[in-house]
C-alpha cells in the first residue's frame, strides 16, 4: 500500500451551534477526529460593557452587571454594591445582608440548574432540563416577587437592597426549599449513576491541581480538582461568615467531578436559605444614608429634602471618593472581581469586570487537546461558560 | 486548604500586621525591583518597573513564604495626562496567606512590556485582551491577536480617547449582499450631561457686568 | 392553530361551535371522498400551525427563550419546535443583544434559511440597541442586518410575551396572501 500523507484538518465549529452555550466560534485542528489545537473566537456576544461604565453613573452602571452572566444576576450586582460600599465606606444593615445571601444562593441554584440540566443535554439527556426549568420557573417567581423582574432585577443597590421583601415570600421560599431536596435526589438519578453520563464524562477534561491555579481557574472547577477554596469561607462578605455550610471538593478534576461538585453545592446552598430564612433579622433594608441611597418614597411626600436628595441621586448620582479597590465574590461560576477606579467623581473612571468564565474558555485550548471532537462539547458544557461575562 | 485559613474572627489589626509583615518580607524579597509598597483599603499594593514584571511575578509566585499562586486578573488603566499613559494592573491571589496583591507598572505608549505567560498561563487571554482594548504591546507572547473586537477592529476602545460609539457601525447592504461597515451616524446623541460644575451659575462674565463689579 | 371563522378570521375554540364545523368538514370527506378550500388558507395554515424557530440564543434573552420552549411554558403545543439547523427552520429568534462580530454570521444563517422565513427580534437589544445602544460594538437593531417581522419589546421578554409575539407572528402569517394574483 501506497505511503499516505494525512493532513490535519481545520474544523469551525459555531458560532451558531446548539452545544456552544451562546455564541462561541471555535476553530479545531484536527487529526482525524482527535482535536490538535482548538482556538476559541470570542468576543461575538462584546457589547463593550466596560466603556459604558466609564460614561454611566454608579447606580445606572449596576444593571449591567446583571447581564453579564444573565444565568445568576444577581451575584454580579453583589460584587459592584460591595466595591462601591468599600469605597464610600457604608455599613449594610443586617437584614439586608440577609437578603442578599438569599438571593445569591437563589442565583446559585439557578445557575447550576441551567448548567448541569444544559450539560446533560449536550451529552445526550433531554430529561433533566424539562425538569430542571420547572424549578428554575419557580426560582424567578421569587425573584419577580421581590424585584418585579424575572432575570434582570437590579435589586442590589449600594448600601443594601432595593425593596423589603413581600410578606409571606420567606415561608414560599421555605416550602420550596423543602421540596428541593427530592428535586436533587430526582435529578441524580437521572444522570449520577447513568451509564451513558458517565462514559461521555469521567476522565475527560481533566484540569490537574497545579494546572487549574496556573490557569485562573476558580469556583467549582477549581474545587472539582481538589483545591477546597470558596471566598464564601476564606474571604467572608455580608452574612456569609455566619453561615454554616460546607465546600464540597472533587478528586479527580474530570468533567464528571465538576458536575458532583456542583450538585452539592446546590444542596449546600440549601442549607444557607434555610439558615437565612430561620435567622433573617428584623430592621432596615437599605443604608440610612441619603447621601448614597434613596430616602422612602413616604418621605418623599413632606420632606422637601428627601425631594432634594431623591433628585440628586437620580440625575447626578452619588460621588465616589479617590481610590482603586479590587472587590471579589463567590459567583456561582467562580470569582466573580471588580477593580473599581474611582476619581472622585459621580461616574467610575475604569472598571474592570473579571469574569470567571473568561479564563475557562482560555483554558479550553489546554483541556481539549488529545480529546475527541464530542468531548469538546462535554468540555465545554462541564467548563459552565455563559457569554456575557466572556466578552463583557 | 480551608483549614489553614481562618474565615472570620480575625480582627482588622491582625489583618494589617499580616500585610505589613508581607510587606517587609517582600521588601527583602524583591529588592530593587520595588518602587512603592503600601496597604491600600485592606489590600498590598506594589508598584514596580514594567520592565521587570516578570522576574517579580516569577518570585511572588515562587517564594515559599509569599505563594500568590494565582493571578486573578491582568488589566490596564488610561491616564492621558501622565507622561507614561498606561497603568498595568496585575491581581494576585495567595491561597496560602489568603491575601491579595495588586501589581502596579506604568506603561508608556509603544512600550513594550515583558509578558507574564512564562509564569502565570491565564496571562494569555488577559494580555490579548489587554492588547485588544489598551494597544499595550506584550514581548514574547505567543500569540497575541486581538481577542473580542470585531474581525478588522481598528483602534483600542479603552483608550480614554477612543469615542463610545466608536467610529464604524455595521448595515445589511442589499445590493452587496454583504454586512457592510459604515461612520457611525446617531439619530441621539449620547447625553452626557457634566456634573461637576452643575449648581455653580454661569462662568462666563454677561457684557456690561464688569461696570457693576467696579462700583460694588 | 384551531378553526377560523371564515367571516371574521377568528379563531373559534373547543366547543360546540368548533364540532360542528369540524363534523361537516368530516362529512364532505366521508361522503364525497375531498373537501374544497382555499390554497391560500390552506397554505397559511400549515405554515402557521408549525412554526419551527431555530435556535439562535445570543445573550440574555436566550434564557428566556430557553423557558419558554421548556416545560412550564412549552411552545410545542404551538407546533413550535426549536430546531439546530438554519435548513429546516422557519423562524428565526434574535434574542439578545447582536454585536459587529456577530451581524456577517447572524446574516448568514439567515440567508441559509428557506423560504418563506420570518424573523422575531427579542429583546430591546435587538430591536434597537437596548441598554447598549451607544457601544462601539453593538448593532444598534437587528433590523438592520435581516428584515424584521415581529418586535417583542422587554429586558428581557418575559416567556409569556414570546409566545404572544410568536402567535402575532402566526396571525401575520395567516393574513399573508401567498399566490400572488395576476
Amino acid at each position: 500500500m501506497a505511503e499516505m500523507q494525512i493532513k490535519p484538518i481545520t474544523m469551525n465549529f459555531g458560532p451558531q451551534h446548539p452545544a456552544a452555550h451562546g455564541v462561541l466560534r471555535l476553530v479545531l485542528e484536527m487529526d482525524g477526529e482527535v482535536i490538535e489545537r482548538a482556538d476559541p473566537h470570542v468576543g461575538l456576544l462584546h457589547r463593550g460593557t466596560e466603556k459604558l461604565i466609564e460614561h454611566k453613573t454608579y447606580l445606572q452602571a449596576l444593571p449591567y452587571f446583571d447581564r453579564l452572566d444573565y444565568v445568576s444576576p444577581m451575584n454580579q450586582e453583589h460584587a459592584w454594591a460591595l466595591a462601591i460600599e468599600r469605597a464610600v465606606g457604608i455599613e449594610v444593615p443586617r437584614r439586608a445582608q440577609y437578603i442578599r445571601v438569599l438571593y445569591c444562593e437563589i442565583g446559585r441554584i439557578l445557575n447550576h440548574l441551567l448548567n448541569l440540566t444544559t450539560f446533560a443535554i449536550d451529552v445526550g439527556a433531554m430529561t433533566p432540563l424539562l425538569w430542571g426549568f420547572e424549578e428554575r420557573e419557580q426560582l424567578m417567581g421569587f425573584y419577580e416577587r421581590a424585584c418585579g423582574a424575572r432575570l434582570h432585577a437590579a435589586y442590589f443597590r449600594p448600601g443594601g437592597v432595593h425593596q423589603d421583601l413581600p410578606d409571606g415570600l420567606l415561608d414560599e421560599i421555605g416550602d420550596w426549599a423543602n421540596e428541593f431536596p427530592a428535586f436533587i435526589n430526582d435529578l441524580e438519578t437521572l444522570l449520577t449513576d447513568n451509564r451513558i453520563f458517565k462514559q461521555r464524562t469521567v476522565d475527560i477534561g481533566v484540569i490537574t491541581e497545579e494546572a487549574a491555579l496556573d490557569l485562573g481557574i476558580t469556583g467549582p472547577c477549581l474545587r472539582g480538582s481538589g483545591v477546597a477554596w470558596d471566598l464564601r469561607k476564606a474571604q467572608p462578605y455580608d452574612a456569609y461568615a455566619e453561615m454554616e455550610f460546607d465546600v464540597p471538593v472533587g478528586k479527580t478534576g474530570d468533567c464528571y467531578a465538576r458536575y458532583l461538585v456542583r450538585v452539592e453545592e446546590m444542596r449546600q446552598s440549601l442549607r444557607i436559605i434555610r439558615q437565612c430564612i430561620d435567622n433573617m433579622p428584623d430592621g432596615p433594608v437599605l443604608a440610612e444614608n441619603n447621601k448614597v441611597t434613596p430616602p422612602k418614597r413616604g418621605d418623599m411626600k413632606h420632606s422637601m429634602e428627601a425631594l432634594i436628595h431623591h433628585f440628586k441621586l437620580y440625575t447626578e448620582g452619588f460621588h465616589v471618593p479617590e481610590g482603586e479597590s479590587y472587590t471579589a465574590v463567590e459567583a456561582p461560576k467562580g470569582e466573580f472581581g471588580v477593580y473599581l477606579v474611582a476619581d472622585g467623581s459621580n461616574k467610575p473612571y475604569r472598571c474592570k469586570i473579571r469574569a470567571p468564565g473568561f479564563y475557562f474558555m482560555a483554558a479550553v485550548d489546554y483541556l481539549s487537546r488529545g480529546h475527541m471532537l464530542a468531548d469538546s462539547v462535554a468540555i465545554i458544557g462541564s467548563l459552565d461558560i455563559v457569554f456575557g461575562e466572556i466578552d463583557r | 486548604m480551608t483549614d489553614n485559613v481562618t474565615p472570620d474572627n480575625q480582627t482588622a489589626a491582625q489583618e494589617v500586621s499580616a500585610q505589613t509583615t508581607m510587606i517587609e518580607h517582600l521588601r527583602k524579597l524583591l529588592d530593587a525591583d520595588l518602587q512603592d509598597a503600601a496597604v491600600v483599603q485592606d489590600q498590598i499594593v506594589l508598584r514596580i518597573p514594567a520592565s521587570s514584571i516578570q522576574q517579580v511575578l516569577a518570585a511572588l509566585r515562587d517564594d515559599k513564604y509569599a505563594a500568590f499562586n494565582q493571578l486573578s486578573d491582568l488589566t490596564a488603566v488610561d491616564y492621558p495626562e501622565r507622561p507614561e499613559r498606561f497603568e498595568l494592573v496585575y491581581q494576585l491571589l495567595s491561597m496560602r496567606n489568603n491575601m491579595r496583591l495588586r501589581l502596579l507598572a506604568a506603561v508608556g505608549e509603544g512600550q513594550a512590556v515583558p509578558s507574564a505567560t512564562t509564569v502565570y498561563s491565564a496571562a494569555n487571554w488577559a494580555e490579548r485582551e489587554v492588547w485588544d482594548m489598551f494597544g499595550i504591546f506584550f514581548a514574547g507572547h505567543p500569540d497575541l491577536r486581538r481577542l473580542l473586537t470585531d474581525y478588522g477592529f481598528e483602534g483600542h476602545p479603552l483608550r480614554k480617547d477612543f469615542p463610545l460609539t466608536g467610529h464604524v457601525e455595521v448595515r445589511y447592504d442589499d445590493t452587496l449582499r454583504r454586512v457592510v461597515n459604515e461612520p457611525v451616524s446617531l439619530v441621539q446623541e449620547f447625553r452626557d450631561f457634566d456634573f461637576l460644575s452643575p449648581w455653580e451659575g454661569m462662568q462666563a462674565q454677561i457684557p456690561g457686568d464688569e461696570k457693576a463689579g467696579k462700583e460694588g | 392553530m384551531g378553526v377560523i371563522d371564515p367571516r371574521t378570521a377568528a379563531p373559534i375554540g373547543p366547543g360546540p361551535e368548533q364540532d360542528a364545523i369540524l363534523k361537516a368538514v368530516g362529512d364532505e370527506i366521508t361522503n364525497r371522498g375531498f373537501v374544497i378550500a382555499s390554497a391560500d388558507k390552506l397554505f397559511n395554515w400549515a405554515r402557521s400551525g408549525s412554526l419551527w424557530p431555530m435556535t439562535f440564543g445570543l445573550a440574555c434573552c436566550a434564557v428566556e427563550m430557553m423557558h419558554s420552549a421548556a416545560s412550564r411554558y412549552d411552545m410545542d403545543r404551538y407546533g413550535m419546535l426549536f430546531r439546530p439547523s438554519p435548513r429546516q427552520s422557519d423562524v428565526m429568534i434574535v434574542a439578545g443583544t447582536l454585536t459587529n462580530k456577530m451581524a456577517p454570521a447572524l446574516r448568514r444563517v439567515y440567508d441559509q434559511m428557506p423560504e418563506p422565513r420570518w424573523v422575531l427580534s427579542m429583546g430591546s437589544c435587538a430591536n434597537g440597541g437596548g441598554y447598549y445602544h451607544y457601544s462601539y460594538a453593538v448593532v444598534r437593531g437587528c433590523d438592520r442586518i435581516v428584515p424584521v417581522d415581529v418586535y417583542v419589546p422587554g429586558c428581557p421578554p418575559t416567556a409569556e410575551a414570546l409566545i404572544y409575539g410568536l402567535l402575532q407572528l402566526q396571525k401575520k402569517i395567516r393574513r399573508t396572501a401567498t399566490i400572488a394574483r395576476g
